[in-house]
């Protein structure tokens, strides 16, 4: 049931519920892209229809979305990042986030210094808390224990290993660091 | 007015050569080039996919009017004062290529060329559905190559494939389709000789361009730009003899874009 449409009128709104893809006008469905027609009875009484193309669509960062970013410049009041990926899927151009002091933890939010928890460089797993008014990037948080550094380079060069929360250690000369470090479930860690 | 300050130019003597070339026959309005009646707009070419970086690109010919698009986006808005938060911003450019006119343009883009690319942005906007990339911008860059006629209208009918190839949410492809009335003749999708031949001339009644942009599927004109002296009753037989021109188009594009879905990917399998 899979036929080609462009932004021509599908149905109406009686037949079938609107899906990505698509817009309702004057109570009949349009198709909103180029692509495939597809009708899914998804158990409730009427099936969805929805125009897919094969390349996921675009994902904008939307409120409440983990995202994975890297930072690029830290700051005593905030970090500012360049956000990489929306969940799994990459962005083909980087919007930029920031990362505020008392965003960083969940506790003692005053005493946080960013010098301790990020560094410029480090891939950081964040959850967007706003779309941001005129003036600023998307507002990020690492506020929870899943959240945070999960890969860091150290200052010579080699890439740390967690040891707590809130240091990471370098291989090589065994300094450790101070970051604000994820802590990634285990099925997600390669040995 | 902009200078190109990198080329080097000749002695102060010299003059360009276009000066000494015997200014060209203007054709009778009767006769057109080809085998096409006034009323027949001509064939279109048109294929989607072809710039790979872009995410998304058209290439369109009309005679020998040949136009490319390129979309990029949705990308993050430069922050300017008037970033809508709910809403995405469509910034168009639209470039004449030096070596597309007879007579050589300058690469800095000219006032004509912003007044094109303002016009291509009223008619493209209505179309795309910028509610659904809030805070994101959807830039659109045109280039003609040759221009032979009616650049504004194919231009416009570009973008909107071009818009579509990229997999931007659009309410309807934008199409367009100009008309030129010269004297008791009107033609559509004039090509440059018929658009510009008679003007020189002098201005006078019954000399005028239409250019209109129609969203086929919901009937809705998104842009009319008129140019000339024409009587009113002329200029709504105009418009909509452009409405139907842009009705005859629809099929060419469908089809088009259909096979560059098509190349993109094999159907979903159930």
């Amino acid at each position: 049931n899979s036929h080609m449409y462009v932004c021509e009128r599908l149905c109406s709104t009686e037949d079938c519920i609107p899906g990505t893809g698509t817009y309702l006008r004057h109570g009949y469905i349009f198709a909103s892209l180029t692509g495939y027609v597809l009708r899914k009875n998804e158990g409730e009484e009427l099936p969805v229809i929805s125009v897919v193309r094969e390349t996921e669509t675009q994902l904008l960062p939307d409120v409440g979305a983990i995202v994975t970013c890297k930072v690029t410049s830290i700051n005593p009041r905030f970090a500012k990042v360049h956000i990489l990926y929306v969940g799994s899927t990459p962005l083909k151009d980087r919007f930029r986030g920031t990362i505020r002091k008392e965003d960083v933890r969940a506790t003692e939010k005053d005493k946080v210094e960013t010098y301790k928890s990020f560094r410029p460089g480090d891939i950081v797993l964040a959850k967007v808390i706003s779309l941001g008014d005129v003036q600023s990037n998307y507002l990020l948080t690492t506020a929870e224990n899943e959240l945070g550094v999960v890969v860091a380079h150290s200052e010579a060069g080699a890439q740390m290993v967690p040891i707590s929360w809130c240091e990471m250690q370098c291989p090589r000369t065994h300094a450790k660091e101070f970051r604000k470090v994820a802590r990634v479930q285990p099925e997600y860690l390669q040995a | 007015m902009p200078v190109d300050t990198k080329r080097i130019r000749g002695p102060e003597e010299s003059q360009s050569p276009l000066l000494f070339l015997s200014p060209g026959k203007v054709p009778e309005a009767s006769s057109r080039q080809g085998v096409r009646g006034n009323g027949d707009a001509r064939p279109v070419f048109a294929r989607c996919g072809l710039i790979s970086q872009a995410k998304g690109s058209a290439y369109l010919e009309a005679g020998n009017t040949k136009i490319i698009c390129s979309v990029y986006g949705p990308r993050e808005a430069e922050r300017k004062d008037e970033t809508d938060m709910k809403t995405g911003r469509l910034v168009c450019d639209f470039r004449l290529a030096p070596f597309s006119c007879l007579k050589r343009g300058a690469w800095i883009q000219g006032s004509e060329e912003r007044d094109l690319s303002q016009t291509l942005q009223e008619s493209l906007q209505p179309g795309v559905c910028l509610h659904r990339y809030p805070r994101s911008q959807i830039e659109v860059n045109v280039m003609v190559l040759e221009n032979d006629g009616s650049i504004l209208a194919h231009a416009v009918t570009c973008a909107s494939m071009a818009l579509a190839d990229g997999g931007i949410e659009m309410y309807d492809v934008v199409l367009g389709c100009t008309l030129r009335q010269s004297g008791s003749t009107c033609l559509v999708d004039p090509s440059y000789s018929e658009e510009y031949g008679s003007w020189q001339e002098g201005y006078g009644e019954d000399q005028g361009c239409v250019t209109v942009a129609l969203l086929p599927n919901l009937n809705q004109v998104s842009g009319l730009t008129a140019d000339g002296e024409m009587r009113e009753d002329i200029l709504s037989d105009a418009v909509r003899s452009c409405m139907d021109g842009c009705h005859k188009l629809y099929p060419v594009l469908q089809q088009a874009l259909m096979r560059a879905v098509k190349k993109k990917a094999p159907p979903p399998a159930k």
